[in-house]
């Protein structure tokens, strides 16, 4: 078992090596660089003072010396610091000798973003998975028909119309929610709970949108595994046995039915840190999705290549931990790792 | 079975539950909006911008949501009034000396910043010694190098000597906010932490900045030119304009610029949103072109391009793209001030013309498929612009009118830095659509010169005139208002008549303010509406009862 997971630990770093290489030239394919933002398109802003910033950031020398520098810095996790005249790190804080702390670009980004996916995640898993087994008992009838067609409805709806369309109503017409933002104006003089309470309220509709999208797939993922294992010979040995129905569906049938899963949840940890651009611009959110779109836009390559290869690790993790799950969770898969 | 049911119904209803018992209804009092009230100080402003500032050190900044801030913290030696003309900030008085290469500024007396400390020529001086300094990561940093001797003979005293007289050097020090040396000398000016918790000397200081949220200012209780009125200004940092809006509409934030749709349309249509919105108008700052790539054929010839002009209804673009909220402009100046040439009209909408320049230019369609030909080339060119709806509408718009007379275009719209990057540096294109800012200096050597042609240079389109480049250079040298109007008029029509790009629109900027802010002036002044900021006020039956900071 050590030995698989060294193994497989291993070969993931010449795995990220190339991910990185790949995302470093089609990143540096695109035409232009950080001089070229539409703020530096102006008269008074000389040529020379744009040639100077690139012999700064090295944008002067070739691609492989370039790639060569930051793989250089990252072999000791040095992520740099931003292209953008705030300089920031791109990674994590630094002191300076005053002791001013700069914050760490992703270190800011990150929490936001985690909470908002970890909340959509359990949210969709709380709705999906009842509404998946449901469905599957229900087979092709009006149960089944109409949450299929919910979640379908979930999936298809543009997520910024709703988004929209939702803050329009229970914000502008009823205040209810707050329509953007993370905290209110008056967050800092409340009471701990109702600090939490604010958040909360400013989440919800970030939440509960970018939970919509998400509910088909696991659903109807939950629903057919269950359509799968309820019709196998356990199931009818099972219930020929005389085990109480709720028995069969929730011991029998469920836990098979949910292996797969195993997989998804691994696959969607690299998710879990991206954020979505519309969401995020939509809600006035500062999380992972609107740096890495401001970064590429700005071409902000610190930022854009610390982004990637924390996605890209995290993507290599997830894999590994889901084969891990699957083999606790499933004898003949473990026999099979171990041999 | 039907019990399984339970739990995702549950589910379902807790949610409910939770984005149901999350919001109580806030009744908002009824309170006359359009009574005058009498001016006091006090209350709370919030607004909303589209980005974040990356540091609050103008130069180093450079975009335009750090200046939008920085301006209400930082002081320049001049400033442009409500009419945009030059008067003294920080100096009290400039004089000019007779061979026009010595400016010699005083300084008003008992200056201070915001954390008590005196404000003297040796801010100005050591501003100046950052912003040209070769290490400051500026690119603002040419115009400050052309000052030969700068020395501060007493602290109320500033003397900047030129090489030649150097007609822009003004406008130039309108532009330069001055930075407090006590706070940042021996520091990297590059990576400073003074970026983000600067000290200023304007109306406002920094208050808090909340990373990716907003940033909040407070009244400077040291103010070189008075106290504001508002107490607290905030920002919120929402980059989508539909969200701005909704937010405007919800009443949780006060102003925000509007597009056409929503000024001419959305607002016009709700009373219950004209009775809390004012709506105003000013001039915009920049105009929207189609440039032509002078180096390519057939944009070399003259008569194509003024045929082209001629072909183009502007007036259709801007009631199409802007509903009618723009102006025509026949020169690259703001109109009223006194750089535009009033003489200069806008080449009409002229089919006949058009066609005719064409025809002698040898254009005509010879093999009968409906496009102008010559030499069996058809007269077809791609347009280029950047992902902007105005321009993207407007070029949609003259494709249609190029086609009724035969020119046959298309249409490419990029994403900016691929733009800039791929086509505008490499000369590697016909036809642009951009936009250029209507300046307050009338110097657009930059632009216009023939010796600014190379790449990442801003005369991309090639224009090339001699006559444009003398009086270009005079243009420069001139420190005399008059003459300089005489050089710069000449200028705009050499330009308009060389047509090597058609002037499209310059767009009104049109601001929606609640009307609990007074004391604006409607209608705006040539520079604006915010020129009197500091005078607005909130009466405070008015204030959001909600924010209770005092």
């Amino acid at each position: 078992m050590i030995k698989y997971l060294l193994k497989r630990l291993f070969w993931m770093v010449p795995l990220l090596v190339g991910i990185s290489l790949v995302s470093f030239l089609i990143m540096h394919l695109a035409p232009g660089d950080i001089t070229t933002t539409e703020a530096g398109f102006n008269p008074k802003a000389s040529e020379e003072s744009r040639q100077k910033l690139r012999e700064i950031y090295n944008l002067d020398k070739p691609i492989t010396v370039q790639y060569g520098l930051w793989l250089k810095r990252m072999a000791t996790l040095d992520f740099g610091t931003s292209f953008a005249s705030h300089q920031r790190p791109v990674f994590w804080e630094k002191t300076d000798q005053q002791g001013n702390v700069s914050k760490g670009l992703i270190q800011e980004a990150l929490p936001i973003t985690l909470l908002i996916n970890v909340l959509s995640l359990t949210v969709i898993i709380a709705v999906a998975l009842p509404l998946g087994i449901v469905s599957a008992l229900t087979q092709n009838r009006p149960p089944d028909r109409a949450i299929t067609l919910f979640v379908f409805i979930g999936f298809a709806i543009p997520g910024f119309w709703l988004a929209l369309v939702l803050m329009y109503w229970t914000g502008v017409v009823n205040s209810w929610l707050p329509i953007s933002g993370l905290h209110s104006l008056q967050y800092d003089q409340m009471h701990w709970l109702g600090k939490i309470a604010d958040t909360l309220k400013h989440l919800a509709l970030p939440v509960f949108i970018s939970s919509l999208s998400g509910l088909a797939g696991i659903a109807l993922f939950v629903r057919n595994g269950m359509l799968d294992v309820l019709h196998q010979d356990y199931i009818t040995t099972a219930r020929a046995k005389g085990l109480p129905e709720n028995s069969v569906v929730y011991r029998h049938a469920l836990r098979n039915a949910l292996l797969p899963l195993i997989t998804i949840f691994g696959l969607s940890i690299p998710g879990l840190i991206g954020g979505s651009v519309i969401a995020e611009s939509i809600f006035a959110i500062p999380g992972m999705g609107k740096l890495f779109y401001d970064a590429v836009l700005m071409r902000d390559f610190p930022v854009i290549m610390g982004i990637l290869t924390i996605g890209s690790a995290l993507t290599l993790l997830g894999n590994l931990l889901a084969d891990l799950a699957y083999a606790w969770a499933d004898p003949r898969v473990r026999r099979g790792v171990l041999k | 079975m039907r019990s399984h049911s339970t739990p995702s119904v549950c589910a379902l209803l807790a949610l409910s539950l939770l984005l149901n018992a999350c919001g109580q209804p806030e009744t908002s009092p009824k309170t006359d909006l359009d009574r005058p009230y009498p001016s006091e100080a006090g209350g709370t402003q919030i607004d909303a911008m589209p980005a974040e500032p990356s540091g609050l050190i103008a130069m180093i900044a450079g975009e335009s949501a750090a200046s939008a801030v920085a301006s209400n913290l930082f002081n320049s030696l001049l400033k442009y009034d409500k009419n945009l003309e030059l008067v003294g900030e920080l100096a009290q008085s400039w004089q000019i000396s007779d061979d026009q290469k010595t400016i010699t500024f005083t300084l008003k007396p008992d200056m201070k910043w915001s954390d008590g400390k005196p404000l003297t020529s040796a801010d100005v001086l050591f501003t100046w010694k950052v912003v040209t300094d070769e290490n400051t990561r500026t690119p603002y940093g040419a115009d400050y190098k052309l000052v030969k001797q700068a020395e501060t003979p007493d602290a109320l005293t500033f003397r900047v000597s030129y090489e030649q007289p150097y007609a822009p050097a003004l406008d130039t020090w309108a532009g330069l906010q001055i930075l407090p040396k006590h706070l940042l000398e021996g520091q990297d000016i590059n990576t400073t932490a003074f970026a983000r918790k600067p000290v200023g000397s304007h109306y406002y200081q920094l208050q808090e900045w909340r990373n990716g949220e907003r940033i909040s200012l407070t009244r400077n209780p040291n103010a070189t030119q008075g106290q504001a009125n508002i107490e607290r200004l905030v920002s919120r940092f929402i980059p989508d304009a539909a969200s701005q809006f909704l937010e405007l509409l919800a009443d949780n934030i006060d102003l925000m610029n509007l597009n056409p749709i929503q000024y001419a349309r959305i607002v016009p249509a709700r009373p219950e949103l004209q009775q809390k919105l004012g709506l105003y108008k000013e001039l915009g700052n920049s105009y929207t072109y189609m440039g032509f790539n002078l180096k390519h054929k057939p944009f070399d010839d003259i008569r194509v391009r003024q045929a082209i002009n001629y072909a183009i209804d502007k007036q259709e673009i801007i009631d199409g793209v802007l509903l009618g909220l723009g102006e025509p402009v026949a020169s690259p100046y703001k109109p009223g001030t006194r750089w535009s040439n009033p003489a200069l009209k806008p080449y009409p909408y002229d089919v006949a013309r058009a066609l005719s320049l064409l025809k002698e230019a040898g254009y005509q369609d010879h093999d009968g498929d409906g496009i102008l030909d010559r030499d069996g080339k058809p007269l077809s060119f791609e347009i280029l612009t950047n992902q902007n709806k105005q321009r993207e509408m407007a070029a949609v718009l003259i494709q249609r009118r190029l086609k009724e007379i035969g020119i046959d275009a298309s249409i490419r719209v990029l994403e900016w830095a691929s733009f800039v990057g791929r086509y505008i540096k490499t000369g590697d294109f016909d036809v642009v659509v951009l936009g250029w800012s209507l300046s307050l200096d009338p110097d657009q050597y930059g632009i216009w010169h023939s010796s600014q042609q190379q790449p990442g240079q801003f005369n991309f389109i090639g224009y090339n005139n001699p006559r444009v480049d003398e009086l270009l250079e005079r243009g420069r040298f001139e420190l005399d208002p008059d003459k300089r109007q005489t050089i710069y008029h000449e200028f705009a029509s050499l330009l308009l008549q060389d047509s090597p790009i058609v002037y499209l629109f310059a767009g009104y900027g049109l601001p929606a303010i609640h009307k609990r802010i007074k004391g604006i002036d409607n209608p705006a002044p040539p520079a604006g509406i915010g020129h009197n900021a500091y005078e607005w006020y909130i009466p405070r039956p008015l204030r959001r009862n909600e924010i209770a900071v005092e």
